[in-house]
């Protein structure tokens, strides 16, 4: 064993020159116990000269060994790599890699590594690997090592990165040896170097590496250690709870265990003799005053601990000190570390914020998608149209039924779209000429109607379609996200619902104030009367308007059938949000629609950023305030002043 | 002057005859007297649909009468019940947790107790803390002032708000549709204090009459929502006639013009919204422990929107159209959705009740609301005019 350890320590010393002169299997020879019945602490020797020779035959020896590849022949002691050929063994040479011989099963000794050699072996092979022409090979190991973060991978990663041609792997392996290099470099000064050069990178992985450094312990003592790393002192009663700081003195063993409420019960019950524990009858004991006065005559008897009076308790507290400490005992590195997490938490609430507002802006363009439709029915002629949100479900459902039959999804998508607006535009003429054309003058009694019409809808729906959510596949392109940095990234859907919002609020506006049409339309809403003598027809004019209405609520159900799952209930999920859209926005105006989103939008988000947990209290609040809002705006956001006001 | 009520307003006399009636008739024919025609469980049905006229009614007064479509009724019904639910749940528990500690050596302290029930009901939504709104939950006497105080609280703070800043019709219904979601939403919620979306339960049992049989229990609550329906409807049908009625049917048909009379409109939609409100506790109160469970899905939007349909296929503006649409619509619900309608076989295809019924209803509405603006209570007229 002796002879061995020499022998490694004489080959740690020896010259490069020398070392290259050696063959891979002489090297083997001075480890040869070790090789055939490696060990977890035994194997760090052969590794670490199998390393510093530099050889290049090492790296296939490795792999080999890992794979329990290994033999020794028992005639000479030689090592050979083996291929198993029925009963028979191939061996293979070492260095040359040539075939040597084909010997029975029994003239050879396995090499057996066990789990926790062969990760040894593997972290090994990392450090050869990281220099390994096939660049595949070089990503594997650098995505290794970010896995595991060893000190040991520090100096040989280091070692690969001038050398490396790629140079996106290049800024990798910079980055991780970066992190590395926080956490294990040699000196206080490389250190504090390798951590303020991490400052400026946003990624999860960084802050944890910062952590990592900053991790901390809770301690309690009688005065403060003078070799701890203290990055906080606790007050009893201001940081922590005076029981959370006894309880840390119990568990330090400082200070006796609390009698709990509990304890006393059941030591109470354990000493109970004839009808009486401690000198009190045991029907009296039904207060906690009285359970007391009979565990004190117990612990004055000697049978049971004595209690820990809350002077005890406090007098105990004061007594010690605690702290908080970091596992770090340099002080240096700490401030250090401290000081970039801070300036990195703080780049990450500035673009956490940025995201919610992108997040708000997404949530609120489906939110004006779902509402647009019902600005148009509600806001403009007026009709309240409880079965709107059905109109939606009807348009998600059409892209489904055109996915059965078109398998492209972009070609699918593109037809499902105009025929969403040709089958909603229909179904709500259908309903204007049926229904709503004979309640005009009777506004709450269309709300009932056309609730009426909605549940029929939403359960043919279900009896057609079933119960079960039905998927509306988005076509690949727009699969994945745009990622600005580690923080912000939005999802291509949210883009292109945002998109989408956009091309209908211009379209609206367009038909509503460039075109005949809308012309007439508005004329017919301002004044039936007046627009019926000029020659407009107002009947066609409002089965147009409603047909209109209806089929965006069917394209929007496209878009919104993308994102969110299609059911029978969808439509019922939305249609109390888009009247309050409207209402929030201001009836009549496209614009108010749009401010309505808006609000209720990046409100929502930030209520949600507010209490992240509990999307339900979020809509709470959200419903809460815009209550609230109708009460000091009766008319919404955007309230048409003058002669259109009236109503 | 209450006598001459009654003799102005012979509807109230036929109604309460009528309602008496079938009140002696379904206990003389129930379960307890041996009879046993309609079984206990129909009972129960029935009894639940005379609370449901009962907020009918009250969805009446307020629609019909006064011409505001509250979207929100549900929510006062559902808080009542959450009221009388909390008192149920603590009391029943109460007992049994009683029960299972008395085997114990040393007697319990008020607080032992206390963890024991709170780690019993609120167990399921893992906590086993109080929270502050059971603070009362023990006394039978302040949950009782809960169902009417909460409701009527709620009306009158929201109502307040609405009437003041003159927020009318269709804005008002959203607006009140508004409130029962966030109430629904709220209570959805784990922390709410009030179980999340398990409810209450095991509210059929009362305390302190467990070896009552619930024959009996459901024909007193029978009997005791009969006489609430009767009550209602002689309360209501005296607001609603006499001068302040004149107002309110004035109200209804043109405010503006109500109020350059010099009547201060809003206090008159206060005050019947609000007392709408507490009538809807109450008969929430009564429903629950029929049906044994509340939850947030109860006061959802679309239970209000059912109520509304409910008048409006009775008949607005009149009283008894709103009892015959609640009881009419819900009865028949129950009857087509439990399989009791007869599937019809078309050879092709078989129409199941279960899945067409509420396409059926949705069909009547339009019709109703479109060919029969008078609902069923139209059809009185008719009887009533035609001798003449």
């Amino acid at each position: 064993m002796l002879r061995i350890f020499l022998l490694a320590l004489a080959m740690c010393l020896m010259t490069p020159a020398m070392v290259t002169a050696q063959s891979l299997q002489s090297l083997l020879q001075t480890h040869a116990e070790e090789v055939l019945k490696p060990g977890r602490r035994t194997v760090g020797v052969v590794l670490d000269d199998l390393v510093d020779s530099g050889l290049p035959q090492a790296l296939p020896f490795l792999e080999a060994w890992r794979d329990r590849a290994i033999v020794q022949r028992t005639s000479d002691g030689l090592f050979f790599r083996a291929e198993e050929t029925g009963d028979e063994v191939a061996l293979f040479d070492l260095d040359s890699g040539e075939a040597v011989a084909t010997v029975p099963e029994d003239d050879v000794t396995e090499s057996r590594p066990n789990g926790g050699v062969r990760r040894a072996i593997g972290d090994a092979l990392v450090q050869f690997q990281l220099s390994d022409p096939d660049i595949e090979r070089r990503r594997a190991a650098v995505e290794a090592i970010a896995r595991s973060m060893d000190a040991s991978q520090l100096a040989p990663l280091q070692a690969s990165i001038e050398g490396e041609p790629d140079t996106d792997l290049q800024q990798i392996k910079t980055r991780l040896a970066g992190m590395l290099g926080a956490q294990f470099s040699e000196t206080t000064e490389d250190r504090i170097a390798a951590i303020e050069a991490l400052s400026g990178d946003l990624s999860v992985d960084v802050r944890a590496v910062l952590n990592r450094i900053l991790s901390t312990d809770t301690g309690v003592a009688s005065a403060v250690p003078e070799d701890a790393n203290i990055a906080a002192i606790l007050i009893p009663g201001v940081d922590l709870t005076e029981a959370e700081a006894y309880d840390q003195l119990v568990a330090a063993e400082l200070a006796p265990p609390l009698i709990t409420a509990a304890y006393i019960r059941a030591e109470l019950e354990a000493n109970i003799e004839g009808a009486f524990v401690g000198g009190q009858p045991v029907a009296k004991l039904n207060t906690d005053a009285n359970r007391e006065i009979a565990y004190d005559a117990l612990a004055d008897a000697g049978i049971v601990p004595p209690r820990v009076t809350p002077t005890q308790q406090s007098e105990a507290l004061d007594a010690h000190v605690f702290f908080v400490s970091y596992a770090e005992p340099d002080t240096a590195i700490t401030d250090a570390a401290r000081s970039a997490l801070d300036a990195i938490e703080t780049r990450v609430g500035f673009s956490q914020a940025a995201d919610l507002g992108l997040d708000a802006l997404s949530l609120a363009s489906i939110y004006f998608l779902a509402a647009i439709g019902l600005a148009i029915t509600f806001g403009v002629m007026g009709v309240i149209n409880m079965a709107h949100g059905e109109f939606i479900m009807m348009g998600a459902y059409t892209g489904f039924v055109v996915q059965q039959f078109v398998p492209d999804y972009t070609l699918s998508i593109l037809i499902a779209l105009p025929l969403a607006f040709a089958i909603t535009f229909g179904a709500g003429v259908a309903m204007e000429r049926l229904v709503i054309r004979h309640l005009y003058h009777r506004p709450l009694e269309t709300l009932l109607a056309t609730f009426g019409i909605s549940i029929a809808l939403q359960q043919l729906a279900k009896n057609i379609f079933g119960t079960q959510a039905r998927p509306l596949t988005s076509p690949e392109w727009l699969d994945g996200a745009w990622v600005l940095n580690d923080v912000i990234a939005i999802s291509y859907i949210r883009i292109a619902i945002f998109v989408l919002a956009l091309i209908f609020l211009a379209l609206i506006l367009f038909v509503l104030k460039r075109t005949r049409l809308g012309l007439e339309v508005r004329a017919v809403t301002q004044n039936p009367g007046m627009a019926a003598s000029m020659g407009i027809n107002p009947d066609r004019i409002n089965m147009l308007t409603f047909g209109f209405g209806s089929g965006i609520a069917g394209i929007a159900g496209v878009a919104i059938g993308l994102y969110a799952k299609v059911t029978s209930e969808m439509g019922a999920d939305y249609i109390v949000q888009s009247f309050m859209t409207v209402v929030v926005g201001g009836v009549g105006n496209v614009w108010g629609t749009l401010a309505g989103a808006s609000l209720i939008g990046f409100l929502q988000k930030g209520i949600e950023w507010l209490n992240p947990s509990n999307t339900l209290a979020a809509q709470t609040y959200m419903i809460l305030f815009i209550i609230l809002f109708i009460q000091f705006r009766p008319k919404g956001i955007v309230a048409l002043k003058g002669r259109a006001a009236a109503d | 002057m209450r006598r001459s009520f009654l003799i102005e307003n012979p509807s109230v006399m036929w109604f309460l005859a009528g309602l008496g009636l079938f009140t002696v008739v379904v206990t003389l024919m129930s379960e307890v007297t041996g009879v046993g025609l309609i079984s206990t469980s129909f009972v129960k049905t029935l009894g639940k649909t005379l609370c449901l006229c009962l907020i009918a009614i009250a969805m009446d007064v307020v629609w019909g009468y006064c011409g505001i479509l509250s979207l929100g009724h549900f929510a006062f019904f559902g808080i009542g019940g959450y009221a009388i639910g909390m008192w149920l749940m603590y009391a029943r528990t109460e007992i049994v947790v009683l029960e299972s500690l008395s085997g114990q050596a040393i007697p319990p302290t008020s607080q032992e107790i206390s963890d024991a029930i709170g780690n019993q009901i609120f167990g399921v939504v893992g906590s086993s803390e109080f929270p502050l709104i059971w603070a009362f939950a023990d006394s039978l006497f302040l949950q009782l002032v809960m169902v009417i105080l909460i409701p009527g609280l709620l009306a009158l703070v929201f109502g307040w708000l609405a009437f003041r800043s003159r927020v009318t019709g269709v804005y008002l219904s959203i607006l009140t549709q508004a409130m029962t979601l966030a109430l629904s939403l709220y209570l959805f919620q784990n922390d709410s204090g009030l179980r999340g979306n398990n409810g209450l339960s095991g509210l059929q049992n009362i305390p302190g009459y467990e070896g009552v049989s619930q024959a009996t229990i459901s024909i007193i609550f029978f009997i005791a929502s009969a006489i609430a329906l009767g009550a209602g409807y002689v309360f209501f049908a005296w607001v609603v006639s006499g001068k302040m009625g004149s107002v309110i049917k004035g109200i209804r048909d043109n405010e503006a013009r109500v109020r350059f009379l010099g009547y201060h409109v809003e206090s008159y939609k206060l005050f019947i919204f609000t007392i709408t409100a507490v009538v809807s506790g109450i008969a929430g109160a009564l429903y629950y422990p029929q049906a044994g469970i509340i939850n947030p899905g109860e006061i959802a939007p679309i239970a209000s929107i059912y109520l509304a349909v409910w008048v409006a296929i009775g008949g607005r503006g009149r009283l008894y159209g709103a009892v015959i649409g609640a009881a009419f619509v819900s009865l028949v619900s129950s009857w087509f959705t439990g399989g009791g309608a007869p599937n019809v076989d078309l050879g092709f295809y078989t129409i199941q009740w279960t899945d067409w019924w509420l396409i059926v209803l949705g069909l009547s509405f339009v019709a109703v609301t479109l060919f029969f603006p008078k609902g069923i209570g139209g059809l009185f007229d008719y009887l009533v005019r035609k001798p003449s």
